[in-house]
């Protein structure tokens, strides 16, 4: 099939760029985010937090903060009205007598100002025993390791993730024989590769939450999170028979990691629950870059080996995770990045790949943009690139070929095997991306640069990722036509529609894309359409927007919800108009007869007066339509300092269907941003090796990218019409930065000609690599 | 061009002051100085002026360091960082916030209404900010270059990577012909002699009576 044979729709809406709903509110500084936001009554809780990576809290008084004034309640492990665990599966409290990691929670407060609560904090004396830590998953797993949790024999966790894997656990890709296939093999590679800084993904706006108390064990929670149903169904978990209801807001940025908060949220709650008053907890932003979730450390060490035509023939090794000092689920993360590694190596028959999980006395690792996949897929690349480079092989030509294509198979997170029904032009796209890059000028083969100038060398990389979680968990939506009357006008008026949906907005457009796909089913004005507050109590149920679930999964229970809704306007205009449903047409909210188009009635009289006409729509999970990411980086590195710019990127994907241009465009953008790119460049949390504490806590001390350092972008889009629902759309937003950091990686490698193994590629590092330092 | 300034403190005049006046947005504010219930404390920052006492919530207390650019507001025409700016330095100054610049009869102002326009956003909590240090800059040079935008734009934190969107805006509402740093490109564009050739004949699925039946599967 060739891509100028594919039909295009020509939508009135979906595919062009309509203006967010929030876009006014979000200029104009009335857009609500949680910190806006407060309830009479309320206080502000703040933590108290250990200076130390492991120790035993042997005495500690809170009489003098009880008594200052304004003090409403001081909490502590001996004192909290219940116990919150803490992790899958549970492993620690909230509140514990041990800390486990430099600002870990101590003790929590609750007062009338944020002054005073935090004057509170410093009046909380604390004696501690310290105990010996453990900063790597590494050096955690070593017999004689300090150890942390009873749950956690040796500091290994369980694998499995019940929620993700009904079957059962799922860690390891086990088939064929990898042994014999590396025995046979034409190029064989081995090697042991860390990604494993575990940079913060660094939302503008900090975890926050208000919780408050409305008896009986019932809480309702406002939040900064991008998914109220997550948030929920965890915080429900952890706070003893209790009943949660979640509402959000516009959040600023969340990239994954502002879901549950659960230290925040549960510190709230325990603090609700005792003064019985709302309160408040906003995590500062040295608490949220040293005292929240950041990425997984990934290790990987493995054989990988491919024959003469560069096809990956096999894969045996182990994946080491450090997920900190809390496992809140990281075996879900384990799965996707078990398929995601699937997916890129889609034709190699042979696997072994091992994982193991391990718990340290570091700062917690959550859920980042990439879920797993960016993190392995950052060292399994190191492996490819070793056999490109003993092959002589163009990375565009390998890619092409192992890429997941349609009919391969592969097993995903919940352990069942599912075969792709995704696009046919993959490969394509890499190759239109790379031309678009000029990737033919600028390879000069392996560990060669592109050019040098003086002491300025360029390189060149590329990587390719792709996701099947798009299509994750069960969702639906309602879709209201209601009757906009008035008193006056009790015979006519227009309709409007209201979609019934909980998602929240951080940034990907999603809630506008939502009313967008209803306006296209309706064929009427995207300004009629709206969507209700995002809050798990007055919405059906919907996971939220994550591993760039959104497009399918939304845009399937919206549209069908939609499309039923709009049958049962035909029906009932069939019955009015007297003619059968074929012959009517809908546009703009009224239902007219094609061939006699005066003959027409409003579809706000349609049903009696008052009533709506109400329409149901779901998806239902499965995994069979992976995305795929091609993207290209160009560096240009000074030999003499070791300092990278990056100087041109590009990236291309094969969406199915564009919903809306500019959203997509900026999802692309979106990849270099949240710890993706620049985790091969400039960003890592470093620890104070001697007290286990993170180097830089401020936005001046962590290095992020800034407005006057940015590359050219060229983003590449082919639309092949997939079939995943209604509107044949795939989401992206999830991987299109998690190729990034390898293939910048790569690229500094050709450009100094010596392979660099360490993220990020810092000066320092990169002029060891020259044998400068 | 750098358009964040640093305000000097004054602290031999704070000592003294019983009162501070400040203009916000137009509007003229009285504040008692001193340590009781209801005065601006001297280690009151503007930013907590702006959120808490007056319930002007555009600005957003990101980073509390001057590095994010998420709290500027106009202070006499510069764009300051008001997360380190005290209220008591603010004494007879002129402050314009987020909330000031749309003219309520004219409607937005014009950076805003490019935001719009280009989608210059993603989770628009640093936006206001960015949008004050535009202004500010706009209001000193109406034609910046390339350049000089993304200079006045580098103290200001955005982690979505909206920076693409962002200076087409501001470089549309320049002038700056040829300033694009982001190339998109839809393959349906590159097609030769599309397939869906006439609207009329291929319209949207849904425009007509039953859905699918001209659908095109």
């Amino acid at each position: 099939m060739k891509y100028r044979d594919i039909r295009q729709p020509n939508y009135r809406h979906v595919g062009k760029y309509s203006p967010r709903k929030e876009a006014r509110e979000l200029v104009t500084g009335k857009a609500l985010f949680l910190d806006d936001f407060s309830l009479p009554h309320m206080l502000i809780g703040r933590t108290k937090r250990s200076p130390y990576p492991h120790a035993r809290i042997v005495k500690i008084d809170t009489a003098e903060a009880e008594a200052l004034e304004g003090v409403r309640a001081v909490i502590t492990h001996k004192n909290a009205p219940f116990l919150a665990g803490l992790g899958w599966p549970v492993h620690r409290l909230v509140l514990e007598p041990k800390v486990f990691y430099v600002g870990d929670q101590v003790a929590i407060v609750a007062a009338e100002t944020q002054e005073i609560a935090n004057e509170a904090i410093d009046l909380i004396e604390v004696e501690y025993e310290q105990l010996p830590a453990v900063f790597t998953a590494a050096d955690a797993l070593k017999e004689g390791a300090p150890q942390l949790y009873e749950r956690f024999p040796g500091n290994l966790v369980d694998p499995g993730c019940p929620y993700f894997q009904p079957d059962g656990p799922f860690w390891q890709v086990k088939r064929g024989d990898p042994d014999k296939a590396i025995a046979e093999a034409d190029f064989v590679a081995e090697d042991e590769i860390s990604f494993s800084k575990m940079p913060c993904p660094l939302a503008p706006e900090a975890p926050s939450v208000i919780v408050r108390y409305d008896g009986n064990q019932h809480y309702t929670v406002w939040a900064s999170s991008q998914s109220s149903h997550i948030m929920k169904l965890l915080m429900q978990a952890y706070v003893p028979g209790s009943q949660i209801d979640v509402n959000t807001f516009n959040v600023g940025g969340s990239y994954g990691n502002k879901q549950t908060m659960l230290n925040a949220a549960v510190s709230a709650a325990l603090l609700a629950n005792v003064t019985k008053r709302p309160v408040k907890v906003v995590l500062s932003k040295a608490e949220q870059l040293m005292a929240y979730e950041v990425r997984l450390g990934s290790t990987i060490k493995a054989t990988m080996a491919a024959n003469k035509e560069g096809i990956v023939t096999a894969v045996k090794g182990d994946w080491l995770v450090d997920t900190g000092c809390v496992c809140n689920s990281t075996q879900g993360q384990i799965g996707v990045g078990l398929g995601e590694a699937q997916l890129v190596l889609a034709k190699c028959e042979n696997w072994f790949l091992d994982s193991h999980i391990a718990v340290t006395n570091r700062q917690q690792a959550g859920i980042v943009r990439g879920y797993g996949g960016q993190e392995l897929n950052s060292c399994l690349e190191k492996l490819l690139c070793a056999i490109m480079k003993e092959g002589g092989f163009d990375p565009l030509d390998v890619f092409k070929k192992n890429y997941v294509s349609h009919g391969d198979k592969y097993v995903w997170r919940d352990g069942r095997t599912y075969r792709s029904r995704s696009s046919f032009f993959f490969p394509e796209v890499m190759q239109q991306t790379a031309e678009r890059f000029g990737w033919s000028e600028k390879w000069k083969g392996w560990f060669k640069p592109t050019c040098v100038n003086g002491t300025k060398a360029r390189g060149v990389g590329m990587g390719v990722i792709g996701n099947a979680d798009i299509q994750e968990d069960n969702t639906e939506a309602i879709v209201r036509i209601v009757p906009n009357l008035d008193v006056a006008n009790v015979g006519g008026g227009s309709a409007l529609v209201v979609v019934e949906c909980d998602i929240t907005e951080s940034g990907m457009g999603q809630r506008s894309n939502a009313c967008k796909v209803v306006a296209e089913v309706f064929n009427c004005p995207y300004e009629w359409v709206s969507i209700t507050d995002p809050g798990t109590r007055h919405n059906p149920s919907n996971f939220g927007l994550c591993g760039s679930r959104g497009t399918i999964t939304t845009g399937k229970a919206v549209s069908e919800a939609a499309l039923d809704a709009r049958r049962q306007a035909m029906e009932l205009a069939a019955i009015k108009l007297d003619r059968a449903v074929d012959q009517l047409e809908m546009r703009d909210m009224e239902i007219y007869v094609r061939d006699t188009p005066e003959l027409r009635i409003a579809v706000s009289r349609l049903a009696d007066r008052e009533l709506s006409i109400v329409g149901y729509g779901k998806h239902v999970e499965k995994f069979d339509c992976p995305s795929c990411i091609a993207v290209f980086v160009e560096v240009e590195v000074d030999l003499d300092t070791g300092l990278t710019e990056v100087v041109r990127l590009a990236g291309g994907s094969d969406v199915g269907q564009i919903i809306d241009s500019k959203a997509l465009e900026m999802q692309l953008h979106g990849g270099i941003g949240s710890a993706s790119l620049d985790t091969a460049i400039f960003e890592e949390c470093n620890l104070d090796p001697s007290t286990g504490r993170l180097l830089a806590s401020s936005l001046i001390d962590y290095k992020w990218r800034t407005f006057n350092d940015l590359p050219r972008y060229d983003g590449f889009v082919m639309e092949s019409q997939i079939d995943t629902f209604m509107f044949k759309a795939l989401g992206i937003g999830e991987v299109t930065g998690a190729a990034l950091a390898s293939a910048a990686l790569m690229a500094i490698s050709n450009a100094i000609g010596v392979d660099v193994k360490e993220y990020p590629a810092t000066p320092a590092v990169v002029l060891e690599a020259l044998g400068k330092a | 061009m750098a358009t964040r300034v640093a305000v000097p403190p004054k602290s031999s005049e704070l000592v003294e002051k019983e009162s501070i006046s400040l203009t916000i947005n137009g509007r003229r504010f009285r504040f008692s100085v001193g340590d009781n219930m209801g005065d601006v404390s001297p280690a009151e920052t503007l930013i907590e002026t702006l959120r808490q006492r007056l319930q002007m919530t555009g600005a957003k207390q990101s980073c509390g360091t001057g590095a994010c650019g998420c709290c500027t507001v106009i202070v006499n025409g510069d764009a300051v960082a008001s997360c380190m700016t005290l209220t008591v330095e603010m004494d007879r100054k002129s402050i314009t916030t987020i909330e000031g610049l749309e003219d309520p009869a004219k409607g937005l102002d014009p950076i805003q209404q490019v935001f719009i326009d280009e989608y210059a956003f993603q989770c628009g909590y640093c936006t206001p900010g960015i949008v004050m240090v535009a202004k500010a800059l706009f209001m000193k040079n109406p034609r910046p270059t390339p350049g000089e935008i993304q200079e006045a734009l580098a103290g200001n934190f955005c982690r979505c990577i909206s920076h693409y969107t962002v200076l087409r805006a501001l470089n549309k509402l320049a002038g700056n012909d040829n300033a694009e740093l982001s190339h998109f490109v839809r393959a349906n564009d590159l097609v030769e002699d599309p397939i869906p050739v006439a609207e009329e004949l291929y319209p949207s699925p849904y425009a007509s009576g039953q859905p699918g039946k001209r659908a095109l599967d």
